[in-house]
This record gives C-alpha cells, sequence and structure tokens, in this order.
C-alpha cells in the first residue's frame, strides 16, 4: 500500500513539473525548428496555433500596431478563414522591462514577442537572466544584400535615428554640434529616464570614436572660447573619476554635461516634434526620432518647413543625432510561439512586414530588400515641398551625417559610474 | 435510579467554550475574519517590499555591486545591503563642471525629492483646507449667489483624473520665452509670458494639487458647517461677542476634526501623487521611484518604504488627535435654527470671484479638452486666428484604419479604438468590483467596530482597515506590484481589484462606522430579543437605516477608481484600464485621446453620481451644496 502511494505521490509530482520543465524547453525548441523554415512554412505553423485566439506583443515601437493586421491578411492568404485578436502596447518609463520580467515570472504568460531597444538593458535584464529568446528567420539569414553584423544576435528589425533639428524661423544659426549646447540653449530632449537609449547615446560621447569627434568639431566651433577650453581641461577629473580611458574623452564628457545642464525634459518626441514644428517655437532646437515628422499636419501655426535637419545643411560640422536599435525576440514564456516567430519572419524579411516602419524616413531595415526609398518624401507633385522629409539614408547618416550608434558593451561597461553622474547634474539643474 | 455526576470542565474546555461563545456573535466572528484578511492584504505587500530592498534585482548597481565586493555578501547571492548603504551613504560624486558642485547620492535621489514631497503635501494642505474651507463656510453658512451651480462645479477637480489640470497648466501658461518650446495660449494670445517659478517646480505642483483635493476639504469641512448646532454661534452673538472671535472661538473648534483629517488625508495622497510633479516637473519621491526603476530597483523601493513610514506617522497622529466619536466627520448635533450670515455685497462679489476661479478648475479643463480633440496637431491653436476651415478636424475621432499615415501617429480615431473601449471595459469591471468587495468589507468593519467599541482588536482592525488609505498611492501600488509580481497575477483585474480594495475600504468603514456609531443599540436590541437572525437585522434593519452613508461607502470607492492611475500605473500594461491608457497618450503627447477619454470619464462619472443621488439620495455633495 505504501509503495503504491509513493508511486502516486511521484507519479503526479512528474507531471505537476512536466508541464513547467516542457514550456521552458518547448520554446527554444520550437525556435530551433523555426530557424529551418522558410516563412510560408511559419505562417502555416501559426495558423494551426492562434487561429482564433488573441496575440499579445510588446514593443518600444506604437507601429507594431499597424503590422499585425497585414500579417493576419498575410496569413488569410493561406487559410482566408483565419483571424487572431491582437494587442500591441508601448509601455512607457522604461516599464517594458518591468512588464517583460513579471510576464515571464506570471503564472498567467500573455506575451508573446518584444520589439525592444535598449542594449544595455536588454544583455543584463533580459539574455543575461534567458527571459528573451533569439530567433532568426531562414529567409532573414538566407537574404542577398544584407546586414549581418550587429543585426543578428539579437536580431535587430531596423535602426533608427534621433537626429539634431532645429525650428529655422529665429535667427540664430546651428551648424555644430556645439552650437546646441552653447549657453542659453535649452534643446528639447526626452528625460534620460523616461527612455534610456538617451542616456546610452551619452554613454556613448565618452568612447574613443566619438570623444574624437566632439573634439574635432570643438576644434572648428566658431563659439569655441578659453571658458569652454578651461571647463573641457577641467573635465579630464571626471573622467578619471568615472574610469573612462578615451584619449579625448574629456571632449565628449564636456558636451555631455552642458547638454544635461541644459536640454529641456518632454515626455516623448511626439511632444517635442509637434512643439518644434509651430511658429511661435522659433529659435528652439531639439534632438528627436526623425519619423516623427510624419504625422505633421500642415496649418497655419505648424509646418515642417519651420524645422531644419541640422546635419542636412552644407558645412555642418560634428555628430548629426544619434542610432539604436529595435530589437525583435521571443520571450521564454511566450504561449504562441510559432505565431511570434512567423511574425518576427514577416516583419524582418518582407517590405510589407515592414511596412509599418519602412513607409517613413528614419528607419533601416538590415534587409535591403526590405527598404523603401524616402530621398523624395518631402516632394509633392513632384516638388521639393518639405525638404526636411527627404531621407538621405542609412550609409549616408552612418557617415556623412555622424550618428551616434549605440554599443551595449560600451554603455554596459559605464553606465555604473556615469548613471548616477548624469542623474546628479540633472537633479542639479 | 440514575446518579448524574457532573464534572468540573476543563481549563481547555473552559476557554474553548468561551470563544465558542465570543465567537457566536456574528459581529465578533466576523472582526475575527476580518482583522485576519486585513493583516494578510495590508501588511504582507509591506514585508513584501521590504524585503526587496535587499534583493538582487539582475541588471541593476545592486547586483554588479554584489557581485564585486565582499562587503556586501554577508547576506549570500540573492540579498545584499548595498541599497540601503549607498542610498543613504553612498560615495560623492564630484562634478567639476562650471561650478564644481558637490552631490552625494543620498542627495540626488532622496533627500531633494523628499524634501520637495513633504513641501508639496504641505502646500496641498494648506491650499486645499483654505479654497474648500472657506467655499464651504460661503456655501454652508452665508447667503451666497450661485450656490447649487458652485457647489457641482467646484468638485470638478476631484472627479476628474488629477494630471488633467497639470496638463491644462502646461497648456495655459508655457512659453517659448521661458520654459522653451512652443507658446501656451497665455503667451499666444495674451503676449503674456509667465515666469519660470509660475510654469514648473514647487508652486505649480501645489497650486494644482491643492486645486484637486479642495474638493475633499469642501465635503469634509462642509458636511461639519451643515450639521452644526447654529445655537452654539447665536448664544455667542447674544453675548456680544464679535463675528471674528466668534469664528475663531467657536465655528473653528468644531470644525477641528474635519480640518485635521482632511490634513492627513491630503497630505498622504499629494505625497503619492505621481503624475502631477512628473508634468511639471519637480522631482519628488514619486518621481524618483519611477526613474530608479531602471538601474535602482531596491533604492528605488526604499524610497516606497520611507513612503510608507510617512503612512504610519500619519496614523499616529490620527491616533493622537482623533479617538472615539471625535473621529472624522463628527456631527455635533442637529439644530433647527441654522441662520445664515449676510455677505451683503459681498454674496456677488464672492460669488463672482468663485465664478472665476471654478470657471478655471472646471469649466475651462472641460471645454479646452473638447477643442482638443478637433485640432489638426495637437496644441495646434491656429483656428483661433485663421478661422476654423482648415484648422480643424475630425480624424481623432473618426479614422477608421491605422495602416495610411493620417497623422494620428498609427492610432484608430477614439469611436474606432479598440483598445478604448477595453479599457474603459476594464476599468468599469475595477471599479464595480472594488466598489462591491470594498463597500461590502467597509460597512462590516463599521457595524463589527462599533459594536465592539471598547475592544482592542476591534481598534486594531479599524485601524489596518484605515492604513492604506494614509499610505501614498504610489506607496500601495509599489508594494502590490512586488506582490503581483511574486505571485504571478500582475496585469491581471485579480491584482487591481486586490489593490483598489485594500486601498479603499477606508472610505467605506469610515463611513459606516461613523453612521453606526449614530445608531442607538436598542434598535437592533429589540430585534434580537425577538430571535429575528443576524441577517435579516442587517438586511431589515441596519442598512435600511443607514442607507445613504452605506451607499456613500460603495459610491467613493467607485467615483475614485474611475479616475486612479498613481495606485494601478504599476500593476497592469496601459491599456488594461483607462487611466493607464489615458496616461500613455499623454506622456506620447496625443492630447486629442486623452482629453476625448477624460470628457468620456467626466460625464460617466456625472451619470453614475446624479443617478445613485435620485435613486438613494447619497451622492459626492450632496448635503452640503446648498440642497
Amino acid at each position: 500500500m505504501k509503495k503504491l502511494l509513493a508511486l502516486a505521490l511521484v507519479f503526479v509530482l512528474t507531471m505537476s513539473l512536466l508541464p513547467i520543465a516542457m514550456a521552458d524547453e518547448s520554446v527554444a525548441d520550437i525556435i530551433a525548428q523555426a530557424q529551418t523554415m522558410t516563412n510560408e512554412e511559419l505562417y502555416k505553423k501559426a495558423i494551426e496555433e492562434s487561429k482564433g485566439k488573441t496575440f499579445n506583443a510588446v514593443g518600444n515601437s506604437s507601429r507594431g500596431k499597424s503590422v499585425l493586421p497585414l500579417f493576419i491578411e498575410e496569413l488569410q492568404k493561406i487559410d482566408p478563414s483565419y483571424t487572431l485578436e491582437f494587442s500591441w502596447q508601448q509601455p512607457k518609463n522604461n516599464n517594458i522591462f518591468a512588464q517583460l520580467d513579471a510576464d515571464v515570472n506570471s503564472a498567467n504568460h500573455e506575451i508573446s514577442m518584444t520589439l525592444i531597444q535598449d542594449g544595455n538593458q536588454i544583455q543584463s535584464k533580459m539574455l543575461d537572466t534567458g527571459y528573451l529568446l533569439n530567433f532568426v528567420p531562414k529567409e532573414w539569414a538566407e537574404a542577398e544584400d544584407v546586414a549581418k553584423e550587429n543585426n543578428e544576435n539579437p536580431l535587430a528589425l531596423q535602426t533608427l535615428n534621433k537626429v539634431f533639428m532645429f525650428n529655422n524661423l529665429g535667427d540664430k544659426t546651428y551648424t555644430n554640434m556645439w552650437d546646441f549646447v552653447a549657453d542659453g540653449e535649452a534643446p528639447l530632449f526626452m528625460g534620460v529616464n523616461s527612455e534610456p537609449v538617451g542616456k546610452n547615446f551619452l554613454y556613448m560621447m565618452t568612447s574613443e570614436k566619438y570623444s574624437n569627434w566632439a573634439k574635432e568639431a570643438y576644434e572648428a566651433w566658431d563659439g569655441k572660447n578659453e571658458e569652454y577650453d578651461a571647463l573641457i581641461e577641467d573635465m579630464k577629473l571626471d573622467v578619471k573619476d568615472l574610469g573612462l580611458t578615451a584619449e579625448n574623452a574629456n571632449y565628449g564628457l564636456t558636451w555631455v554635461l552642458l547638454w544635461c545642464d541644459q536640454y529641456n525634459q518632454e515626455t516623448d518626441d511626439g511632444p517635442i516634434c509637434n512643439t518644434l514644428v509651430t511658429k511661435s517655437a522659433a529659435g528652439q532646437t531639439g534632438l528627436l526620432v526623425y519619423s516623427k515628422l510624419r504625422s505633421i499636419e500642415e496649418t497655419a501655426e505648424s509646418s515642417v518647413n519651420n524645422i531644419t535637419v541640422a546635419a542636412y545643411q552644407d558645412g555642418y560640422t560634428g555628430i548629426g543625432g544619434y542610432a539604436y536599435k529595435h530589437y525583435v525576440m521571443l520571450t521564454k514564456t511566450s504561449p504562441l510561439p510559432w505565431t511570434a516567430c512567423a511574425l518576427i519572419a514577416f516583419m524582418t524579411t518582407t517590405s510589407e512586414g515592414f511596412y509599418a516602419w519602412g513607409k517613413d524616413m528614419g528607419g533601416y531595415a538590415p534587409v535591403a530588400a526590405c527598404m523603401q526609398d524616402h530621398s523624395q518624401d518631402g516632394y509633392v507633385d513632384g516638388v521639393n515641398t518639405y525638404d526636411a522629409k527627404n531621407d538621405r539614408g542609412y550609409d549616408w547618416w552612418l557617415n556623412d551625417g555622424q550618428l551616434v550608434v549605440e554599443d551595449p558593451a560600451y554603455c554596459a561597461s559605464v553606465s555604473g559610474k556615469m548613471s548616477a553622474w548624469i542623474d546628479g547634474i540633472v537633479a542639479g539643474k | 435510579m440514575s446518579v448524574t455526576v457532573l464534572r468540573k470542565p476543563s481549563a481547555f474546555r473552559k476557554k474553548l467554550n468561551k470563544i465558542w461563545t465570543y465567537l457566536s456573535k456574528p459581529q465578533n466572528f466576523i472582526l475575527l475574519m476580518l482583522g485576519i484578511i486585513l493583516t494578510v492584504t495590508t501588511v504582507y505587500p509591506m514585508v513584501t517590499i521590504l524585503k526587496d530592498t535587499v534583493s538582487v534585482h539582475p541588471g541593476t548597481v545592486d547586483a554588479a555591486e554584489d557581485a564585486k565586493s565582499a562587503q556586501f555578501e554577508v547576506l549570500g547571492d540573492d540579498y545584499t545591503t548595498f541599497n540601503w548603504t549607498d542610498l543613504f551613504t553612498g560615495v560623492n560624486i564630484t562634478r567639476h563642471g562650471r561650478q564644481r558642485i558637490e552631490l552625494s547620492v543620498a542627495k540626488t535621489y532622496l533627500w531633494t525629492p523628499l524634501l520637495n514631497s513633504v513641501l508639496i503635501s504641505i502646500f496641498a494642505c494648506v491650499g486645499s483646507i483654505l479654497y474648500g474651507g472657506i467655499f464651504a463656510y460661503l456655501v454652508t453658512r452665508t447667503n451666497l449667489k450661485l450656490k447649487k451651480y458652485l457647489s457641482s462645479i467646484f468638485i470638478f477637480p476631484y472627479i476628474m483624473p488629477q494630471w488633467t489640470l497639470a496638463i491644462i497648466w502646461r497648456n495655459l501658461f508655457f512659453s517659448n520665452a521661458v520654459t522653451g518650446g512652443s507658446d501656451g495660449l497665455f503667451a499666444s494670445v495674451l503676449g503674456v509670458n509667465m515666469p519660470q517659478w509660475w510654469c514648473e517646480g514647487l508652486f505649480p505642483v501645489s497650486v494644482v494639487l491643492a486645486l484637486h483635493y479642495a474638493p475633499f476639504a469642501y465635503i469634509l469641512i462642509g458636511g461639519i458647517f451643515r450639521n452644526m448646532d447654529a445655537n452654539l454661534e447665536e448664544a455667542a452673538t447674544i453675548l456680544n461677542t464679535p463675528r471674528w472671535k466668534t469664528f475663531l472661538r467657536v465655528t473653528l473648534p468644531l470644525v477641528k476634526p474635519a480640518i485635521l483629517s482632511t490634513i492627513l488625508l491630503v497630505f498622504s495622497s499629494a505625497m503619492g501623487s505621481y503624475p502631477i510633479p512628473h508634468y511639471l516637473g519637480l522631482s519628488t519621491l514619486s518621481t524618483q521611484y519611477v526613474g530608479m526603476r531602471i538601474d535602482r530597483v531596491g533604492e528605488a523601493s526604499i524610497l516606497a518604504v520611507i513612503m510608507m513610514l510617512f503612512g504610519f506617522l500619519i496614523l499616529i497622529v490620527n491616533q493622537k488627535t482623533t479617538s472615539g466619536r471625535k473621529n472624522f466627520t463628527t456631527v455635533t448635533g442637529k439644530s433647527g435654527q441654522s441662520s445664515l450670515v449676510n455677505l451683503g455685497v459681498g454674496k456677488y462679489i464672492l460669488s463672482t470671484v468663485f465664478v472665476l476661479t471654478t470657471l478655471f478648475s472646471g469649466i475651462l479643463p472641460i471645454i479646452l479638452f473638447a477643442i482638443e480633440t478637433f485640432l489638426p496637431n495637437p496644441g495646434d491653436y491656429s483656428f483661433l486666428t485663421n478661422g476654423i476651415a482648415g484648422h480643424l478636424t475630425t480624424k481623432w475621432w473618426l479614422t477608421a484604419e491605422n495602416v495610411s499615415e493620417n497623422g494620428i501617429y498609427g492610432q484608430f480615431g477614439i469611436l474606432y479604438n479598440s483598445d478604448i473601449w477595453r479599457a474603459f471595459g476594464g476599468t468599469m469591471i475595477v471599479a464595480v468590483c472594488c466598489a462591491l468587495v470594498a463597500g461590502t468589507i467597509g460597512t462590516l468593519v463599521g457595524y463589527c467596530v462599533s459594536k465592539n467599541r471598547r475592544s482592542k482588536w476591534a481598534g486594531y482592525v479599524n485601524n489596518v482597515a484605515f492604513l492604506p488609505y494614509l499610505m501614498p498611492s504610489l506607496a500601495v501600488g509599489i508594494a502590490f506590484f512586488v506582490v503581483g509580481s511574486n505571485l504571478g497575477i500582475f496585469n491581471t483585474f485579480l491584482l487591481l481589484i486586490l489593490a483598489g480594495t485594500v486601498k479603499y475600504i477606508p472610505f467605506a468603514s469610515r463611513s459606516s462606522l461613523n453612521s453606526m456609531m449614530q445608531l442607538s443599540g436598542e434598535i437592533e436590541e429589540a430585534a434580537i430579543i425577538q430571535d429575528i437572525p443576524w441577517w435579516r437585522r442587517m438586511v431589515q434593519i441596519i442598512i435600511p437605516i443607514q442607507k445613504s452613508s452605506i451607499i456613500s461607502g460603495y459610491l467613493l470607492p467607485f467615483m475614485t477608481c474611475l479616475r486612479e492611475l498613481t495606485l494601478f500605473m504599476l500593476l497592469c500594461r496601459q491599456d488594461l484600464i483607462i487611466t493607464t491608457l489615458m496616461d500613455y497618450f499623454d506622456e506620447m503627447g496625443l492630447y486629442a485621446f486623452s482629453s476625448g477619454i477624460n470628457l468620456i470619464l467626466i460625464v460617466v462619472i456625472l451619470v453614475c453620481n446624479t443617478l445613485v443621488n435620485k435613486l438613494t439620495g447619497a451622492s459626492l455633495d450632496a448635503g452640503i451644496g446648498g440642497k
């Protein structure tokens, strides 16, 4: 009798633990299988898995909401009766990490995938903990003309740029990156703790490559004077305290200090853009997502033509903004992993799937076939009407536009001390 | 012949009998159960958050420091003392900038936000009591004009989600010249640039909080003014006492309990407010908590613990200053001879003043919300100078797809936006459930405590039920966030209802206790003699008599839940309920959506209030506003 009871107990225990073990392995297993499948095979799996169900995702971009109807249409080409309810949310204030953490550790997993930014936190909070799993679609890996470097692990949906802009109705000119931090300037910028990619950008300014750019721009700046020289010299002490190693880190750090001291905090790039395009914002500046210009409706008060993209000016010196990436990954507890894989494949390998991001300037996919040309987005009936909207493309921005590109490893190495240093400056304003 | 031997019962048996007798009274049994439940739901979250302050959080500074420093190894791999050490004694960071200011971790993350939090709480108390108290006096004790209208409009800021006034403040007073960015209405229409201190920081945050909580003061203080025995003041008048002296020596002491209760409740509410300081640029414990969740999660939890300590402090002050029947909405007896002070010409002047102030705090926001939903770009008031044609649009309401670019950032219009309507449904579920559960538990607490006035256990239950209300909302939200994450119920209605119920039980328990205290025990005793069961005594005697107070106990949690953000913002994803979704739209600068939702919310609250008022006579301002 006792043996029977013991056996029954062991059986019950094993059965109760089995789903946990299976759940952990199954998403990884499914990913391994999915990586060998074509998009069409993945779509069929998705139909099998999620027909009539609800798909939940969280993302740092609101445009995921636009891609899901197109994804459903794509699946309906295979099975016209396919339906899918969906919820795509864009958490604010860095809540995306807390939400993913909570969902993965919840008894009731809802989130199937995420579109997430901030390489620094992704590495330490999501990848090191195993909460997010990477999936590289077969058609992405085998695509022609794909920029795999820095885009494969984790898989990048796109690189985005935030660029310096200014309202051109005033008398002021901004032809150097140091103009934005000159005395009296208050550039509009999202709070560094509201969107940490902004903080990553500031960390990156102290790295070898970008602090050299900062030095070169300073040397060419017509606002250069003894006071700034002294400040830059003085910053060598901070460089030492913060453990920075780049030769010209004091130049980058001075720029960061002035930026933090002077920037005018906004809750999002949307309000920054809506502000900058108005007549009354004459002479105001900002560092914001380039694509926000897409949603401005021309009125007597607001116009895209009130904006100048700083780096587009002839003779502009220094960085034109910064670039960061949107990564797409599955949660390790994804309730609909096949559908998530199929959606990721759709988004990253087809022009339809990338359409929600690719239709506007400022977002650049690793797969060239997904990209659309936006060099004439500002043209109306063949006439160049809104020049600020004419996107010069990823290569131009990276080289001529001198974008600062996020490097998660560098950010992680300096964030420990620099984060508190930046917070201190912002708090002491 | 049989002999029955009576044995002396054992001590254990005696104790058991005693317990049985004690628990056979429904009020005792319920009190015991409620005590246990409330202890678990109130104390457990607090313990959890305390634990979080010493936990290691992957990817944050405590994990990095704990891994590399032997100093913190004493607590093992999962726990660390780093967060406490760093927050209070963190190494000074010297900024070698232009001013060479020395900054410490404690100053940046703790002392400055703490000072700001305390200051806005004090100013909000003073402001709300002065504004709400004076208004309450004028409405109840003078012949002020337009009482009914003013009374209804005065409570609007309390109905609206609190940060909406902050958004209005920005839209009105910000200017290119002072705050940077584009001009607000004041600068663009009147050409007036308000100074920086007026636009951002301590002053506007205090003013907006005071405006938001003034209706609270009005309802509490007004209730006492209305029920005050006028004989006392008339006696003073007969004795030829000057009016100011009568006010200071007679009137003010009578409303002291209401003033104290307003201070206690407004102080903790203001301290826990997140959105107003966030939108008006002030670093407080709440805003700092949200900012620190990136890489200082454990230290952020310490801020929550500090906010909770304020809750305890307020509870102690409450205990010291009020007791027994003096609690809160104390009624000193009704007089049939209430006379109104004649303001003379002042009745017109003062009513004009209040018409103007309520215009700013109650009417203007609604007008601006309505206009905002028709603007082509958020905050673009081109139509004021260029006419309506081409400068107003219905796209924010009527856009039926989100694939093509419609200038609304990939959203559906309000009428077609399933997120909005689903979130609205979610809010109704949470509000109804919270109201039902909190209302019922609160009523039972009030009933049971009133039946056991001298019992220490009853006092404990009463306090533990009231404690969450004295805790800043964000602190309670943080505690339930940690609990919800641990239990795997994050982003569920269950978690929201649990948090809302615990937080809002005091509404019902206070209302119920006050009314039950006024109820003579003889009424129920008569029914007990006739052997009428407890539930019938409740349903047929107690509840009908105190119907109005009990319904208020259900109504207040319902109304408050509808517009609550701070308590719920950490507990769910943004589209589960309407306030989190509104906040999201405001953060994104999509004011048309948040304004449209706000309008819908205000209408719903007003309809509910009116409906309940018509059906039961209970309402937020019923019995005060000149009725």
